[in-house]
């Protein structure tokens, strides 16, 4: 693990952009690259920004939670002792409360009575430039994973102003060009999705799984595609059917042992919403997509791959943007520790001999959603497991939430501040293999590891399901996970 | 300056009485309805009720929390916030002056007299380390704006001169000018109550809440917000 100095601090906050043409161009100062700031010209962004703001007054439900935190606030700075942010740089700047009170103060100067009096009488000239170059920084800065929000005796949920303080943002040009660019992929490109994967090349992958599977398990399985009624519509971030392989032929087998009906759909297959991290619209306008794919082929139930963020924003948002509603929105690992708890899924103990440990990814997590039932699965095959402290619920973010971690420009931020509790906290178990059952950990967590120099492999709970389980071919033979033709199976 | 003190502690009492009360009410209707509102909007009204309930439990009695993140400031805070509700409502002084101030108050539990004058000295000594520890760190100096000193020094000022007045040994002037400080002082208090973080008086008990329902949003909403800034709902 290497050592935090200034001279990291420096790496960490150094930005790619080139100060000239920042200035040269009017962009906002942030360290992320900007889509559409030239849309608004500086100089204007103040007034638009608040025309932003006072249209999503008008048409949501923000007002109330905006009225209550800036009436609760006892600025006790409790919260950044949980935030791995602050807990890192130990700046005043990172205290959660700090960060919010930005939003919180923009609301109360122009949008109630008392601050606007306040205003008149003190001088204060209200929102600038500056503060919103201020304000973006942050919120970028912040992963959204709520766990200072655990310890505020207010209640107050900074992810959710980060959230909303995002969106305003993003109304006036102020988002990442990562995140940007891939939705409108998916929401107004030819692809219809994320990584921009036209379905032939999904069709050849998928075949290229099964044969995968074939090779190694020696069981002939299809994917189930366009399957109208199945039970579960199963829907993965998309990327993770070019990088994730292991994961997803491990989630196939558990299916397919588990004699599941299930489906992938192929006029939309992209479980990923970066709505979630800086658009309600765009949050919105995704689940229709995902919707429709439901209502064409007549699913039963939502399946999410092993994906926190994704799972979230379906989870808690499907049902609030939906026509059709109560489809219920299940983790794949809920499935999968479904049909363990049946006895439909057998392993052999004896494949996974290292020292594993697992990252509670804070969107399924948090909500006290999905925490036991991967701790079971684990257990079903994994000797030697060790817990992280803390986790669960209080699990530490990998650091690279909120969307963070497809900001490429944000790397070094990422690993070295976010993601160096994270870092720290994998190291001091002694495992030889950390679970996170996420594409966006997963990534994170990869680039930690390597940045801060501890030699720890990151895997999917499903590529260690994949080695492990036994499958049965057609109940006729079983196959050895590794391929040994003399090897007979455990009592099965 | 009895003039003074009579007055403040008639009309002037009534009137800041009166607006803590309105202002309470007014901010605690506003995030109720607020609230209401957006549960009936939403288009999924799943919550976790239970865990919502225990959560605001919990934090009305920290005792599981409390030692986990700055825990000196936190027991320390915990501590005096119980002697500035206890004493201002039910010290028999102040039940006395409710009484005469035609409030409508017939009968209210009072504190002995030994606990209320202990429960004052820890308040004062909890507000001078709360100020204290309020300033020192960096990360809760850079925090805090003017009224979250204020309010500590405001309310030690008023909670000393409150102690000093109960005290029998206290000269016949030292009272009068502890008592003007007394009473304008807790007139200020009731006054800015609604109007600033004291407000969680009243709503600290909806936190929670707010919370879980701040993330359901309406249905529509993101396209409506486009047209009315006049942009392309569609554009991404
Ligand atoms: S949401 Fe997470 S990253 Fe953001 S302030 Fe809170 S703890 Fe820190
Ligand atoms: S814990 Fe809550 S009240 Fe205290 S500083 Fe943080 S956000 Fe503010």
């Amino acid at each position: 693990m290497i050592s935090f100095t200034e001279e990291t601090r420096q790496k960490a906050f150094s930005t790619q952009r080139k100060p000239e043409t920042v200035e040269s161009q009017g962009l906002p100062h942030v360290r992320f690259h900007v889509e559409e700031a030239h849309l608004i010209p500086a100089g204007e962004r103040p007034k638009k920004f608040l025309e932003a703001f006072a249209a999503i007054l008008k048409h949501t439900n923000y007002r109330f939670m905006l009225d209550q935190y800036s009436r609760v606030s006892a600025k006790c700075a409790r919260c950044s002792a949980n935030c791995q942010i602050y807990e890192t740089t130990h700046a005043p700047e990172d205290v959660p409360c700090f960060r919010s009170e930005m939003l919180l103060s923009i609301y109360r100067r122009h949008f109630t009575v008392g601050g606007a009096v306040k205003g008149r009488l003190t001088g204060d000239v209200g929102l600038t430039e500056e503060k919103i170059d201020e304000l973006a920084d942050s919120v970028y800065n912040c992963t959204a994973c709520r766990r200072c929000t655990l310890e505020c005796p207010m209640g107050i949920d900074h992810g959710l102003i980060t959230h909303l303080a995002r969106w305003i943002l993003a109304e006036i040009g102020i988002a990442p060009r990562a995140l940007v660019v891939s939705t409108r992929e998916q929401l107004v490109g030819a692809t219809g999705n994320t990584s921009a994967i036209p379905l032939p090349a999904l069709q050849d992958t998928i075949e290229f799984l099964e044969e995968e599977i074939a090779d190694y398990k020696g069981v002939e399985i299809k994917v189930p595609m366009d399957v109208e009624g199945a039970e579960y519509m199963f829907i993965a971030p998309v990327s993770d059917w070019m990088m994730e392989a292991e994961t997803l032929m491990g989630c196939i087998c558990a299916l397919h042992a588990g004699g599941v009906s299930w489906t992938v759909g192929t006029q939309y297959y992209d479980a990923i919403n970066y709505g979630l991290f800086y658009s309600d619209h765009h949050l919105e306008q995704v689940l229709h997509k995902v919707e429709a794919e439901v209502k064409r082929l007549g699913v039963k139930k939502i399946l999410i791959g092993e994906c926190g963020h994704a799972s979230r924003s379906a989870k808690f948002f499907y049902n609030v943007f939906a026509e059709q509603l109560n489809i219920p929105v299940i983790n794949i690992l809920e499935v999968t520790h479904d049909l363990l708890k049946q006895g439909k899924l057998k392993f052999d103990t004896e494949i996974i001999k290292e020292k594993v440990t697992y990252h509670d990814p804070c969107n399924i997590a948090r909500p006290g959603w999905v925490i036991e039932q991967p701790r079971e699965i684990i257990k079903a095959f994994i000797k030697n497991y060790e817990e992280m402290t803390p986790s669960g619920r209080d699990n530490l973010c990998c650091g690279g939430g909120g969307g963070t971690v497809s900001i490429d420009e944000l790397r070094p931020y990422r690993t070295l501040i976010t993601g160096r509790r994270k870092a720290e906290q994998i190291e001091k178990t002694g495992a030889e293999i950390v679970i996170a059952p996420c594409a966006n950990c997963k990534k994170q967590v990869r680039e930690l590891l390597e940045d801060n120099e501890v030699p720890v492999e990151l895997v999917g709970l499903h590529d260690l399901i994949y080695k492990a389980i036994i499958l049965s071919d057609d109940g006729i033979a079983w196959h050895d996970p590794m391929g040994d033709d003399d090897w007979t199976p455990p009592d099965a | 300056m009895e003039a003074w003190i009579e007055f403040g502690k008639g009309p002037l009492f009534r009137l800041a009485f009166v607006i803590m009360l309105l202002g309470l009410i007014r901010a605690l209707f506003l995030v109720l309805v607020g609230m209401v509102e957006a549960y009936h909007r939403a288009g999924d009204r799943v919550l976790p009720w239970a865990d919502l309930h225990k959560k605001t439990l919990m934090w009305m009695f920290p005792v599981k929390r409390i030692f986990n993140r700055r825990p000196v400031y936190s027991i320390v805070s915990f501590i005096w916030h119980i002697g500035l509700i206890l004493v201002p409502i039910f010290y028999s002084a102040h039940v006395l002056l409710l009484m005469n101030q035609s409030l409508g108050v017939t009968w209210w539990p009072v504190l002995a007299q030994d606990v209320a004058h202990i429960l004052t000295w820890i308040t004062v000594a909890g507000g001078v380390l709360l100020f204290l520890m309020r300033y020192i760190p960096a990360m809760s100096r850079r925090l805090s704006k003017f009224m979250d000193g204020f309010w500590v020094v405001l309310i030690t000022a008023v909670f000393v001169t409150g102690a000093i007045c109960a005290q029998t040994a206290v000269s016949a002037y030292g009272y009068q000018v502890s008592m003007l400080i007394h009473i304008y002082g807790a007139n200020l208090i009731l006054v800015l109550l609604p109007f600033s973080k004291t407000a969680h008086s009243v709503l600290f008990p909806l936190g929670q809440y707010a919370g879980a329902i701040g993330w359901k949003f309406p249905k529509g909403a993101g396209a409506k917000v486009r047209t009315t800034i006049g942009k392309e709902v569609n554009h991404v």
